[in-house]
């Protein structure tokens, strides 16, 4: 029988999400080669969301901030990624790393503005912001190509060639999906991860006992910002890349509210959750648009809202904490009696 | 020695020192002209009645209050414009009334979270897990291991804190305020809500703290329990120190007898 001493280690040096970490990873990789095409496009879906929907369970199942302005940072770099290297030649991926910079710092700015606002305050600011980005996108036509979008974005590269078959964009949206889970884990398992948990007034944290504590809780809530922002920049631009056209209805409010969506159903409490909820959506998503046309006719867009609805109620009513926490049930795990 | 000799040997000895500090909310009053000094190493009671400032003193000295007027200086520096979370890193932390134990956590989590004020690992190489940050993690977790068998839940490290009874609660509490590595402790009502039993182990628990070298600031209003083991006692009523001395000068003065500790409660005391 393992000591308390034993078991605290093994929590923080990630032994327990090792095995499933690895499973996932080949189950990942395994896919494509029984998925067919179709069901490879419907998995880099669930990978650009699961990366932006990560990104929102730490600011907000964590630090307990309300983000409805996601798809401004989706936006911005899918937009940095889609201008830079169609009028400057530059590398994709530095356009990327650049566009995540730039867009963390961009949420620096905005995160050091909203950090003295509570609860749904924040995410009424947000989400304006995100309404003033689009707005922003359509007016700079020349920049941006208006509401007609902007094409002819290259697809990345890999050596001195370009990939054009989806398979490849599915694999580097789910290695990089992959690797930001493990950072997140690793996070949320730390100095760091206790530090945001301490101020999630949302979830049983104490802003005045965490600062008696030690932790400066302006410098955790404009920093988990960021990197909330950073996922969603990142995803952004491989989404830019991905499809080669981007227009400003994909980065509105119908975005990020569907990412704070998928954040709840999958459970706020594990950046695991992401993948859940970015799953079960798109899955559903895909299923209507295959089941809805030829049951009663015409566009499937009425009824996504009403399935988005549904399923978000029935979360919230049955499993408060998420799809997560059927995982957490089934696990014989002492960390909360 | 002389009066300017005892006052630098004083001022040397001085954890913390409350100089006319005063603070007001929304028009009323709660703190007005308050000094007194903690020694290093002793065990101070602030007692009075409710509403005579004593917590919300307490927040004055961690930064989460600001006073309106007066200095508050924690070894030889001033800290009354400070932020809480600088304060704390010169080794003062505070447990609250209500304990205020994160409910999102283990035991050993809370307990684990007192710890950061002594860490330093950034978002980054937490995020990458860095060796000194893996090493640091280590750390952690033996210094939350240690306090929590100190105060005797060792082996509850992974119950939810809602799981436990309110005197575990409180000793969790008091875990988490020890693993920050504090040498002044402030501690809001510790007693309040205990039975007999715990009440005689917490005075222990105290004595030994005190005998490790740390400074306890406490607010109570169990009084016969405080003289027993504080070193110093502040009276305050309505905001202002009516008395500050030993237990037994405490006892012994008119002022104090006559308005709290003499024929029962004192006028305004719930208790």
């Amino acid at each position: 029988m393992r000591t308390v001493k034993e078991k605290i280690r093994a929590l923080l040096s990630g032994r327990e999400h090792r095995m499933v970490l690895a499973l996932f990873a080949v189950v990942l990789m395994t896919v494509p080669l029984v998925a067919g095409p179709y069901g490879v496009i419907v998995m880099v879906d669930v990978g650009l969301y699961s990366i932006v929907t990560m990104g929102l369970i730490l600011l907000m199942g964590f630090a307990g901030q309300i983000s409805l302005g996601q798809g401004v940072f989706f936006g911005l770099g899918a937009y940095m990624s889609g201008i830079i290297t169609t009028r400057c030649g530059l590398s994709p991926w530095l356009v990327l790393l650049v566009a995540a910079v730039a867009a963390g710092a961009v949420a620096i700015v905005v995160g050091r503005a909203l950090v003295r606002l509570r609860g749904l305050i924040v995410a009424g600011v947000t989400l304006a912001l995100n309404l003033v980005f689009c707005s922003l996108v359509v007016s700079l036509r020349d920049l941006t190509g208006g509401a007609t979008g902007l094409p002819l974005i290259p697809r990345l590269p890999l050596g001195g060639f370009a990939p054009s078959n989806t398979l490849f964009s599915y694999y580097v949206v789910w290695i990089v999906a992959i690797l930001l889970l493990v950072f997140s884990l690793n996070l949320v398992n730390s100095r760091t991860g206790r530090a945001l948990k301490s101020v999630n007034l949302l979830a049983g944290g104490s802003e005045d006992t965490a600062q008696v504590l030690g932790v400066d809780i302006i410098r955790y809530k404009v920093q988990v910002f960021a990197v909330g922002a950073i996922y969603a920049s990142i995803a952004g631009s491989l989404y830019a890349h991905y499809t080669g056209c981007i227009e400003p209805g994909a980065f509105g409010v119908h975005f990020s509210v569907l990412v704070a969506i998928m954040a709840i159903i999958g459970g706020m409490t594990s950046p695991w959750g992401a993948f859940l909820g970015a799953g079960l959506i798109v899955s559903v998503n895909e299923a209507l648009r295959e089941v809805m046309p030829a049951v009663v006719g015409g566009s499937t867009g009425a009824y996504e809202l009403i399935a988005y609805g549904s399923i978000l109620v029935a979360t919230l009513l049955f499993l408060p904490q998420g799809l997560m926490s059927i995982w957490r049930r089934l696990q014989p795990q002492e960390r909360f009696r | 020695m002389s009066e300017k000799g005892k006052q630098r040997d004083t001022e040397e000895q001085a954890i913390l020192e409350i100089r006319d500090v005063s603070v007001a909310y929304d028009g009323l009053v709660a703190v007005n002209g308050v000094s007194f000094c903690v020694r290093r190493g002793d065990i101070i009671a602030i007692i009075g009645p409710n509403g005579a400032g004593k917590t919300t003193l307490l927040k004055l000295i961690t930064g989460l209050l600001r006073p309106s007027g007066g200095e508050i200086w924690l070894k030889q520096q001033r800290v009354d414009r400070v932020a809480p979370h600088r304060i704390a890193s010169l080794g003062v932390t505070q447990v609250f009334q209500d304990i205020q134990l994160f409910s999102n956590m283990s035991v050993v989590e809370n307990v684990m979270a007192g710890c950061h004020v002594w860490t330093g690992a950034s978002f980054l190489s937490t995020g990458l897990r860095l060796p000194h940050s893996r090493a640091e993690e280590r750390n952690i977790s033996d210094t939350a291991l240690r306090k929590l068998s100190l105060v005797g839940l060792g082996q509850k490290a992974f119950y939810s804190p809602s799981s436990l009874s309110w005197g575990e609660q409180k000793r969790v509490g008091l875990a988490r305020a020890l693993a920050a590595g504090a040498d002044l402790l402030l501690l809001d009502e510790p007693y309040g809500g205990l039975i007999a039993e715990e009440i005689g182990k917490l005075s222990q628990l105290l004595l030994e703290l005190q005998h490790r070298g740390i400074t306890i600031l406490m607010v109570e209003q169990l009084t016969d329990v405080v003289l027993d083991i504080a070193n110093q006692v502040v009276v305050l009523r309505y905001g202002e120190k009516i008395a500050d001395g030993t237990a037994a000068e405490i006892q012994g003065n008119e002022q104090v007898i006559a308005t709290y500790l003499g024929n029962g409660p004192l006028e305004g005391d719930e208790r």
